[in-house]
């Protein structure tokens, strides 16, 4: 627990940093008594996971942070076995449930179903329902969401889904219209600054502004990654300039490289290196969709105004098709093919108007 | 300094280290079980080499003296039961042309004496009996002569000189005697003898006569003639697999020097496999590496003593001592080889059974890993049983196989050698098989042995007894990737043994002997090529060398003709282009590459090699159009796919043959094209999986507390480049005991963080020798890119001392936990100081590991050396200071740990000293 993300996280509503006005509804909520389902979303990095656990809290009192890790057995109807890791207090439990990759139909229908249908035992003293978290419901599958859905209504007295993850384009309506959407955006540039002097007032370090500023910049404003960009910098150079290098994540560094050798050359061979490196970032499990958001946001650095709203769109295209495809590779790759094309096109238009 | 002493050591203790190993090569040198065998084969040789010539030397005797009644068998038993010595006097007097017969007679007599004092008994086993066939037809009319009367007749004037014979061709001379007429009307005397050889003999004389009457259905000498062939066949036999034998065990003597297979061997060899062929069958022969080898054996010899019953022989004493003195001065730091050598040193459990019962082998495919355990399974004189993935793995046959292979033993074999259990590619099996093989291990004799203290008799716990009874054979389990979640429990209890890379210049040795063999010409530098492309798989770089044998390819002289693999579908392509321009059409072409495709039917493969291959080929055009739209078609024929796998909507099948015909449209070109084989998918797969599996490990083990906030995606996404950069301080390169308030903060803070995110330091060997300490889980191959600076890395000393005081603080942790679920001991501290006046009898009921008394009830106390204890008076005060608690350090109470065999644990300590 000596990682600043984990020191310093906030354990009850009334403690959150930011969107204290949010913090408050839901106090309001637990308090007057007919709790709903919940779908927690935004981008990663907000705050979702701390925001539900300081509402489990203020639910359930302290008692809720006792965790333990639960290893589960299920077994489908066609007998396969499928093992789950689950987290659970007394009063909650919480699955990921496409850790079970296709299967996860049967963990939503066995799992929830059982936890559902138990009754909590002394209803005077405690809520008369539990809490199941469901994490990374955007990746579930249609089959599970179906499942989901009768799962909800069904034991509505006994059981209050929390379901959390980052787009709520992939969770489908029905699920949609059964729960209280809550959007956790990610907090301000000043309020990231304001954590980060926060945390280092309380470890006793003297931070500055500037570098509190650009920490903030860097990480997009994804607060766990300021947190630990900031711990990064204090383990190389202390006391603290303004103007130290900021330690990155290798994957974006390598993105970012791999940005730029699109755009200096647009060629079969280069596309073949790229592919190289596409692979290289997908088999170090980072997510196509991220891979994808982020060659775009690089690209369009070097675009001119005409050519940023054809990028986007194609970039919306091949996006849309990633999804609905299984092979992430050939999208990837046929974006940056199609990107290579219309650049090479732009330049060597300019180079013509240049020339008349 | 550290690796001068540990150099130092090293070769200080090369005999100790290498004990083993000379052991087992001396073993080799004067195997047992070889020697023996080939030893006795000898003696064999010889004793039917005698066998022959007594046989032979017999049938003359026998003629000559026409000895009544000797069947085949018992001319064996003669050859078997005569003296040695005797017969060897024979030979060394007789010449096979004999002069002098009163010698040879006596002999003959002695024989026949031996041969009628014993039953007619067929030889205790067919091998001792030997003839060469040349002896054969000898042998059988000599059977005839001796059992029938042709023989007799044929030869009278042997019988006539006969002494000793039982059948006349006249009435003797004296005694009485009976006439017999056999069924051609040859009339013989028998002499009337009241002698027991005699009656001895009858019964034969007697079957010979009534099948004579024709009382069997078939003729005596017929069935004779059957029994002798079989015999014959028998030890034709036995002494073809004798040869064999003999000759393997030759062949595994020289197999180095071998000449590759002759020519009459050539067409079995070539449906061979060179791998297996030229599998090493020695210890001396393994190509992987020695440590390795040599951690292995060293293990599995640390079974010998309940194995075998063999005492392990005690290490020289100066290399113990050094050992100690090394380890007493440098306690805190420990090479990983000295950890290993630990583990290998180790005490034996109480059942003389070694720390680790199993042995996990690790490493990539290919690089020898079931070979060495086969192979130093049969050196150290064990039967390897192997189950592997092809067996069936469910948990019930997985058990019973388990049992079977460590439980019993064969006795029907003429090797009665115990098992040895291989269990090979472990990673797939399913975790019930892997709990089962771990509640194998840890079984414990308990109940049995408190059954046999109580009452033996008890039949049912005496079942259970043998049903429960421990494992007592090593089990050696292999598998590729240890970090498979199903192995986790596993890893932990077993003797982990990663298995680097093979050396380059070693496999490549090899690689050019067998080619040689194999009358291959291949240089050096395209093995060593080959060796780099294969990553060091042994069995992959024989493979490639056999296909392109076979291929009858001889020269390797460029690499890129190693790897080109025959030519997949894209040729058709071109082929395909070339026909069509021929026949001139577009359409005749689209038939023709739609018919192709559908006929391969195997669209993934056939996808796969277009994408891998494409950007490969001459693209005509430089706006990239053409690209795009293959990229286009690609991801189509990927929606497509997906659209039909999910829905099971195979009607779509019908679409997907399209796609080689627009890439055909797209880059199909004139001259032949260079196709490499479609892998890449494959390998990110593969890779993918990997990292997964690091990541999963490293999730698994972590608290709950901070499990619940990171997630796979949040770890590789933001954590975990992160954090091994925090995890990497600058530390002063001095003494922890030297650091300062805020470095000792910074230090237990990093210890912190790193035991609650489950990452370790782990001492690792690599090739050359040095020692390093890795990450585990290895997580910094699922953050570093190539081509990327490599990150900041700690100094060796800095993460040994990371290392160790991790170590320290997991045991304190693991102690607070002790204590916290087991608060009974920091409780009665407590209680004693609070309530002394109540002499501490209340707790010594309540536990009885700690026996409280007072003062009051000590007599003369004794120590360890035996010398009276004097008791110092203990003034009221301090019982009032003490009752008060006010001065817990002064107190006099004390306690005794109540287990033990010495005093010296026994003796009491006071609380004082403790505090």
């Amino acid at each position: 627990m000596s990682l600043w993300v984990d020191k310093y996280r906030p354990t009850s509503l009334g403690k959150l940093d930011y969107h204290k006005e949010q913090a408050n509804q839901l106090k309001n909520m637990v308090q007057c008594g007919d709790f709903p389902h919940l779908l927690v979303y935004g981008p990663s990095g907000a705050g979702k996971k701390t925001r539900i656990m300081c509402l489990l809290r203020e639910l359930y009192g302290a008692g809720v942070e006792k965790l333990r890790i639960e290893h589960q057995t299920i077994t489908a109807p066609s007998k396969k076995k499928i093992e789950i890791n689950t987290i659970a207090s007394n009063y909650h439990l919480e699955v990921n449930p496409s850790d079970a990759g296709n299967s996860d139909r049967v963990i939503i229908q066995e799992l929830i179903k059982t936890v559902a249908q138990s009754q909590q035992i002394q209803s005077s003293t405690q809520r008369e329902f539990k809490v199941v978290l469901l994490t990374e419901v955007d990746r579930l599958t249609k089959d599970a969401q179906h499942a989901l859905r009768r799962t909800m209504e069904k034991y509505m007295s006994t059981c209050r889904l929390i379901l959390c993850c980052n787009s709520t384009s992939k969770v489908i309506g029905p699920i949609r219209s059964r729960c209280l959407a809550v959007r956790v955006p990610l907090p301000s540039s000043e309020e990231v600054c304001s954590v980060l002097s926060t945390v280092c007032r309380k470890e006793g370090l003297l931070l500055p502004a500037e570098l509190a500023k650009r920490i903030s910049e860097k990480s997009g404003r994804n607060l766990r990654k300021a947190l630990l960009m900031c711990e990064a910098c204090r383990v190389q150079q202390y006391p603290f300039s303004a103007d130290q290098v900021i330690p990155e994540t290798d994957w974006e560094v390598y993105l970012r490289e791999t940005a730029n050798a699109i755009v200096s050359q647009q060629s079969p061979q280069r596309l073949l290196e790229v592919r190289g490196r596409l692979y290289e970032l997908l088999t170090h499990c980072i997510p196509p969709e991220v891979i994808m958001k982020g060659l775009v946001t690089e690209l369009l650095g070097n675009c001119d105004g005409q050519l940023k709203a054809e990028v986007t769109h194609m970039a919306a295209h091949y996006e849309h098709r990633l999804q609905l495809g299984s092979k992430a590779i050939y999208h990837l790759e046929a974006f940056t093919a199609r990107f290579m094309a219309m650049y090479k096109k732009f330049m060597e238009d300019g180079l013509d108007a240049m020339m008349f | 300094m550290d690796e001068y002493d540990e150099m130092f050591l090293t070769e200080d203790d090369y005999d100790q280290q290498f004990a083993d190993e000379l052991e087992v090569l001396a073993e080799m040198d004067f195997d047992p079980v070889a020697a023996t065998k080939q030893s006795g084969f000898r003696k064999q040789k010889n004793t039917s080499f005698q066998g022959n010539n007594t046989a032979g030397d017999q049938h003359l005797r026998s003629q000559s003296q026409a000895a009544p009644a000797g069947s085949l068998g018992q001319t064996e038993g003669v050859s078997d039961m005569c003296d040695r010595e005797d017969l060897e006097q024979l030979m060394a007097n007789d010449p096979i042309t004999p002069k002098a017969k009163r010698p040879r007679q006596d002999v003959a007599k002695k024989l026949f004496e031996v041969s009628q004092n014993d039953d007619i008994t067929p030889p205790s086993s067919p091998e001792e009996f030997h003839p060469p066939p040349g002896t054969r037809p000898k042998l059988v009319p000599a059977v005839l002569d001796i059992s029938g009367f042709e023989g007799i007749l044929e030869s009278p004037e042997r019988v006539t000189t006969a002494t000793q014979c039982h059948a006349l061709k006249r009435p003797p001379p004296v005694g009485g005697y009976v006439s017999v007429t056999d069924h051609r009307g040859n009339r013989v005397y028998l002499r009337e003898t009241d002698d027991l050889r005699g009656k001895a003999v009858d019964p034969s004389a007697l079957r010979s006569s009534h099948d004579a009457l024709g009382l069997l259905v078939v003729p005596i000498e017929v069935l004779r003639e059957q029994v002798a062939e079989r015999l014959h066949r028998q030890v034709v036999e036995e002494s073809q697999r004798l040869t064999e034998q003999l000759n393997s065990l030759v062949d595994a003597e020289f197999g180095e020097l071998e000449d590759g297979p002759g020519d009459e061997e050539e067409e079995g060899m070539s449906s061979r496999l060179w791998v297996d062929q030229f599998s090493p069958c020695q210890y001396t022969e393994l190509l992987s590496d020695d440590f390795t080898n040599r951690c292995l054996l060293k293990w599995l010899k640390l079974w010998d003593q309940v194995v075998f019953g063999r005492e392990r022989k005690p290490r020289p004493l100066s290399a113990n001592r050094t050992q100690g003195n090394f380890n007493q001065a440098n306690p805190k730091f420990k090479t990983k080889s000295q950890i290993t050598e630990e583990i290998l040193e180790a005490d034996l459990d109480q059942y003389k059974r070694p720390k680790y019962k199993v042995a996990l082998l690790s490493g990539p495919p290919g690089l020898g890993k079931t070979t060495l355990a086969h192979i130093i399974a049969r050196h150290a004189g064990y039967n390897v049983v192997e189950i592997n993935a092809s067996d069936d793995r469910s948990a019930e046959l997985f058990q019973k196989r388990i049992d079977t292979a460590t439980q019993m033993k064969s006795v029907l074999g003429a090797n009665e050698k115990p098992n040895c259990l291989i269990i090979d590619e472990i990673d797939g099996a399913p975790a019930a098989a892997i709990n089962i093989l771990l509640a194998t291990l840890n079984r414990k004799d308990g109940q049995g042995v408190d059954s046999g203290a109580d009452s033996g008799a008890e039949p049912l716990k005496k079942k259970k007894k043998k049903k429960e009874s421990v494992l007592l054979r090593p089990i050696i389990c292999i598998c590729n990737d240890l970090y498979v979640p199903a192995l986790r429990p596993l890893r932990q209890q077993a003797f982990l043994l990663n298995f680097p890379q093979t050396q380059p210049a070693r496999l490549s040795q090899r690689l050019a002997e067998i080619s040689r063999a194999q009358g291959m010409k291949v240089d050096t530098g395209t093995l060593m090529a080959l060796c780099e492309k294969t990553d060091n798989d042994i069995r992959s770089c024989i493979n490639t060398l056999q296909f392109l044998h076979s291929r009858g390819k001889r020269q390797l002289d460029i690499l890129s003709e190693i790897f080109q693999l025959p030519r997949i579908k894209r040729k058709r392509v071109g082929e395909g282009l070339e026909e069509g321009l021929k026949e001139g059409g577009g359409a005749q072409r689209l038939q023709h590459i739609l018919h192709l495709a559908s006929s391969s039917g195997e669209y993934d493969k056939l996808t796969q090699g277009l994408y891998d291959n494409f950007l490969l080929m001459r693209v005509k055009d430089p706006s990239l159009g053409g690209v795009c739209d293959a990229l286009d078609w690609l991801g189509f024929s990927d929606r497509l796919n997906q659209t039909m796998l999910q829905g099971q909507n195979f009607s779509l099948m019908r679409y997907m043959p399209f796609l080689p015909v627009a890439f055909h449209f797209l880059f199909a070109h004139m001259h032949v094209p260079r196709i490499n084989y479609p892998s890449s998918q494959y390998e990110a797969l593969t890779k993918t999986a990997a990292s997964r599996n690091s990541l999963a490990a490293m999730l698994s083990d972590v608290p709950a507390c901070i499990r619940t906030r990171i997630s796979e995606i949040s770890l590789s996404l933001d954590i975990l480049s992160l954090l091994l950069d925090i995890i990497c301080p600058k530390l002063r390169p001095v003494n922890p005991q030297l650091f300062s308030s805020r470095e000792k903060q910074q230090l237990s803070d990093l210890i912190d963080t790193m035991i609650s995110y489950n990452l370790s330091y782990r001492q690792d060997r690599t090739p050359e020798g040095q020692y390093v300490y890795v990450l585990e889980p290895r997580v910094e191959a699922v953050v570093c890119f190539p081509g990327l600076p490599p990150r900041r890395q700690l100094t060796y000393q800095a993460k040994q001392t990371i290392s160790r005081e991790m170590e320290l603080e997991r045991l304190r942790r693991a102690e607070t936990l002790l204590l916290l679920r087991n608060p009974r001991r920091v409780h009665t501290h407590r209680h004693v100081l609070t309530s002394h006046d109540h002499h501490g009898l209340l707790y010594y009921t309540e536990c009885p590991h700690y026996h409280f008394m007072n003062k009051i009830h000590v007599a003369a106390e004794v120590d360890f050396f035996g010398r009276v204890v004097i008791q110092r008076d203990v003034p009221s005060r301090y019982l009032l200071q003490v009752a008060m608690g006010t001065a817990v350090g002064n107190s006099e109470v004390w306690f005794r740990f109540n287990e033990g065999v010495s005093n010296a644990v026994r003796r009491n300590v006071y609380i004082r000293e403790l505090l």
